[in-house]
């Protein structure tokens, strides 16, 4: 019996139907025609004749077309208002069904697409997730934008912002009217003695004012009062969360309880909450500011952290112009301490996070355009794909497919695979979080807090349909936008290698290859700065060198003969430990702690004016200091044990010092004073002359130093003990501890850290930046060979055919070689011409993040174009060897 | 009446009853597709002719309408086949639409003059 059904199948194929409803209709109809051909046999009909009959009834097959699609449409008119989403949802379903099935058929394809979508969704739900914790949310405070931070501007000695004095402070909180309210900070630091092991905490004296300000409660018992902010007023103190927690245990009967601190002993008031922080993380302690009379009237000691608060409705403007007019009245009040000092007014959230949000916006941007690579290499592999499918759309569109349908099945598809690789980005992302978290400095405010939360999610979900859009889009409608007859002709072979598919694909290459040479000479920028940065000579030798706080609790060490004589005993103890070379003391370690500054006044020179103090960094040390340090003397000699409170007063200056002050003269010999000289006691000798050490941070010209003995001097107090060892320093970090508690058993010791850490420490920031744009660079710099190595090997097993004749016929591999290379290669170098031209215009967004380089350094922007090349070189040539290793039979047979 | 027009009529005719005949023929029992282009034809004496091509759209439409139910159906030794069976509303739709074929041929009748026999 013939098969009714093929011929059933045939003349419906135009209608489209929808799969299982064609089945039913080809079999009802086919039996249909069975039992039609059957009858005419039984009536004598020959088969030939039998099938004739029966294959009329389907004469009419347009009619039955039409009839056909006419109740097609009929029913698709929705029964119900709005019913007609119940189809989109359907073509939906459908689409989505079927684009499921060419993933399953094509695991290869499929995986490739979704790994490098990861990568670019990866990379950018992790930056995101630091953006969002750090630069979009809210300050953990009341209403934080009517939160300012108030500085002291002194622009003329290099300070536009500055701690200002504690009678400044007063003048402005007392003065203003547009505030609600300022409270003053200043760091503090307590040894906790008593109960367990001595232990040192960070901490600050506040004004009672300032949780208030904050609008952040306790979590158990109160704030400071007003009366407590008095001098002389009982000791209170507010224990951190994580303080009370640790230490405590979290007792819930904390409040009333007494703690030693410094000596003394203190109440506990209250605990603050889980996560509050101001201004970091660091503080564990805060006690009452209570201002002395004698400190409350000091225009000296630059060294307080102002907080204030806008009242309702005040600008920013407003506000900066009354403290301008405040601290012009102060300039005229006070000429001698005041002049050229100004007040300016910063917003908290910009200081908290100021100098970390160029850094993070440039990664944004970079991983914007690593994701934008993924793109163009899931662009292009769509294309390719398309156009070995190009029949089958040439068909679908020839049996009456919409276009626009079409259009929309692709898009479903390549949105499933953004949406594939979003979940696993997701999973990038969140892996990455927890190393990126390892190499965030500590110091960046809310770092600890950094999670994956609902924005977070909201944003991976909203780019990865995006990016499924933006990378489906192009081949959607380049695969349906083909001339019909040209397919057929084409034979199918290479249906959409020529035209619009190839340049298409050619503009991909050149966007990969452009973007990709910004991201590595960014990357390339950073990279040099920072070795830089690494190779600035600190002025001193990291290498061997553990450090250590010790600080001397004021009422058991109030004189200053007794903190000598501790600091004395320690660094003998110390020094005679085996494993030890040399040991000193320092009131701050380079690149650690800043501040320390005094002016001062040079021998037989005019005091100077106002405003043109000669400002020294001052340091009291032990006399092995420079030995420890290895900070070369370059004239002179060092200081000694024998120079003593009962000798002259002797002080070593840096070159720069020496250079500064007595331009063209011989620094040694030469005396000053801290302050004014008012008996010839306080005149201080230059012995010695050293190495400029970089005290405040590596990427700063060293400024005046000085180094005086701690046994001489002792307005800063020593705090840091720094040894020279023979093995690795740390581990000599429980014996020297030992020794320390020899000497006194309550005395804490915090902050071991080796010398090499601080120095890694004080670039952090940089080497975060470098990294984390490294990688991308490298993750962009892959996916730009892969694109690079698909296109070429898609172009060259077009072209096999062509290459098989042209070797038959006796070309030489390396003239098919340039013709498969320089295809490729063209390409590459247009990219790279738009990407130097792109490079040239953004590096300069980065400027503040280099060092010793330039936003144009032209050996950064040589060297990375060359590497580009390379590896695009090697991208192009590997298809292209292949291609002339095809023996010319297989080639040719490939038709 | 040229013969042109007299095919035109006839088809029109065709198709405005067409739908009448496939409800009155399921009307008592369900029949399948060959089922009912046979009876059409036998009934009619050979006049009526339904091919596939122009029979089983027309049951899909009465389908969709409502008013006739296509089920599969299989019975011993058979291949399974497709049985139509009026529906409530077709029910009435038959109802509906006899009267008013009866009314037409009656007021066609008067006016030709052709009476019953």
């Amino acid at each position: 019996m013939p098969d009714w059904k093929e011929e059933v199948r045939r003349r419906l194929s135009r209608l489209n139907l929808e799969p299982a409803h064609e089945a039913e209709v080809v079999e009802e109809l086919a039996q249909h025609l069975d039992d039609v051909y059957e009858r005419s046999l039984k009536a004598g009909a020959t088969e030939a004749d039998a099938k004739q009959v029966a294959l009329r009834e389907l004469a009419d097959a347009d009619v039955m077309q039409r009839e056909m699609r006419r109740s097609q449409k009929a029913a698709k008119e929705p029964l119900v208002a709005g019913g007609g989403r119940t189809n989109v949802l359907a073509d939906f379903l459908h689409d989505l069904r079927y684009a499921l099935r060419m993933q399953r058929k094509n695991p290869g394809f499929t995986i490739i697409a979704v790994v490098a979508l990861a990568l670019g969704i990866g990379a950018n739900t992790a930056i995101f997730s630091v953006v969002n914790t750090i630069l979009l949310q809210p300050l953990p405070y009341k209403d934080p934008e009517q939160l300012v931070m108030v500085w002291e501007e002194n622009a003329k000695q290099g300070y536009p912002t500055d701690t200002p004095t504690a009678a400044n402070y007063i003048d402005w909180r007392d003065q203003n009217q547009l505030f609600e309210g300022m409270a003053a900070i200043d760091v503090a630091s307590f040894n906790l003695t008593g109960s367990g092991e001595p232990e040192r905490l960070d901490g600050r004296r506040v004004s009672a004012t300032l949780f208030p300000l904050l609008g952040v409660d306790p979590q158990v018992g109160r704030v400071f009062t007003a009366a407590e902010d008095q001098p002389g007023s009982g000791h209170v103190v507010l224990l951190s969360y994580g303080l009370w927690q640790r230490r405590f245990g979290g007792d819930a009967g904390i409040v009333g309880k007494t703690l030693t601190l410094n000596g003394a002993s203190y109440t506990v008031v209250g605990a603050m909450p889980p996560r509050f922080q101001f201004p970091t993380a660091d503080d564990e302690v805060w006690v009452p500011i209570a201002f002395t009379q004698e400190e409350a009237a000091n225009r000296d000691s630059h060294y307080l952290t102002v907080l204030g608060r806008l009242k309702p409705g005040v600008t920013l403007a407003q506000a900066q112009a009354e403290m301008s007019t405040i601290a012009t009245r102060l300039q005229q009040q006070y000429p001698l301490t005041n002049t050229d000092l100004g007040a300016v007014i910063t917003p908290l959230h910009e200081r908290i996070v100021g100098d970390i949000k160029p850094a993070l916006l440039i990664l944004l941007g970079a991983v914007g355009l690593v994701l934008l690579i993924a793109c163009a290499n899931v662009a292009n592999l769509l294309l390719a794909r398309a156009a070995v499918r190009q029949k089958e759309i040439a068909v679908r569109v020839a049996l009456g497919a919409r276009r626009g349908r079409l259009i929309r099945q692709f898009l479903t598809e390549s949105v499933l695979l953004s949406t594939l690789g979003g979940l696993v980005g997701l999973a990038i992302a969140y892996a990455g979080l927890i190393v990126l978290k390892v190499f965030i400095p500590e110091n960046i405010s809310q770092a600890r807090a950094i999670s994956i939360d609902y924005k977070v999610l909201g944003f991976t979900l909203l780019v990865s349909l995006a990016t499924g859009l933006i990378f489906g889009l192009a081949p959607a409608i380049q695969s349906v936008r083909f001339n019909q007859s040209e397919t057929l002709k084409e034979g199918g072979r290479d249906a959409a290698t020529g035209g619009s598919g190839k340049r298409l694909r050619g503009l991909l290459v050149i966007a990969e290859v452009a973007i990709s040479l910004v991201l590595l000479i960014g990357a390339g920028l950073l990279i040099n700065s920072f070795l830089r940065l690494r190779n600035v000579d600190p002025g001193f030798r990291a290498e061997n060198l553990l450090t250590m706080k010790i600080v001397l609790p004021e009422p058991k060490y109030e004189k200053r003969v007794t903190r000598s004589a501790f600091y004395t005993d320690l660094v003998q103890r110390v020094q005679s430990l085996p494993g030890v070379r040399s040991a000193a003391v320092t009131t701050n370690l380079p690149l650690y702690r800043q501040g320390n500054s005094i002016s001062v006044n040079i021998e037989g020179r005019p005091e100077p004016p106002p405003g043109q103090e000669l400002i020294v960094v001052t340091r009291m040390i032990s006399p092995g200091y420079f030995d420890t340090m290895s900070i070369p003397l370059l004239k002179g000699r060092q200081l000694t044990d024998q120079d003593t409170d009962k000798s002259p007063n002797v002080a070593v200056v840096s070159e720069t010092m020496a250079r500064r002050f007595w331009p063209g003269e011989e620094a040694v010999g030469k005396r000053i004073a801290v302050g004014r000289a008012r008996s010839p006691e306080d005149w201080i000798n230059v012995i010695g002359i050293v190495k400029d050490v970089r005290q405040m941070e590596l990427t700063a010209e060293p400024a005046p130093q000085m180094y005086l003995s701690y046994r001489q001097y002792g307005f800063f107090d020593a705090q840091d003990l720094v040894v020279k060892t023979d093995v690795d320093p740390a581990s000599m970090a429980s014996t020297v501890r030992k020794a320390v508690w020899e000497i006194d058993k309550d005395q804490p010791v915090s902050n071991i850290r080796t010398m090499e850490t601080i120095l890694a420490d004080s670039i952090a920031r940089q080497r975060f930046s470098m990294l984390l744009l490294a990688v991308f660079a490298a993750v962009a710099l892959v996916l730009a060979a892969v694109g690079i190595y698909g296109v070429m090997s898609y172009s060259v097993a077009q072209r096999t055919h062509e290459i098989g004749i042209r070797m038959a016929l006796g070309a030489q591999t390396s003239t098919v070689l340039k013709l498969a290379v320089g295809y490729g290669f063209k390409l590459v170098v247009i990219g790279i011409a738009i990407g130097l031209i792109a490079a040239l215009a953004l590096t300069r967004v980065m400027s503040t993040l280099l060092f010793g380089v330039t936003a144009t350094d032209p050996t950064t922007f040589t060297l990375i174009s060359l590497l580009l090349i390379a590896v695009a070189a090697i991208a192009s040539y590997i298809p292209a060897r292949r291609a002339t290793r095809v023996n010319p039979i297989i080639a040719l047979r490939y038709e | 009446m040229p013969y042109k027009l007299s095919q035109m009529l006839d088809r029109e005719l065709k198709k405005g009853s067409a739908e009448l005949l496939i409800l009155s023929l399921v009307e008592d029992q369900p029949r399948h597709g060959y089922d009912i282009g046979n009876l059409i034809e036998q009934r009619s004496r050979g006049r009526l002719r339904f091919n596939v091509a122009s029979l089983y759209p027309l049951l899909y439409r009465l389908e969709r309408r409502g008013w006739i139910q296509g089920r599969w159906v299989e019975k011993a030794g058979q291949r399974r086949r497709r049985y139509y069976r009026l529906t409530a509303e077709g029910r009435k739709v038959l109802a509906a639409q006899r009267h008013s074929w009866q009314e037409f041929v009656e007021a066609i009748n008067r006016i030709t003059g052709i009476e019953h026999a």
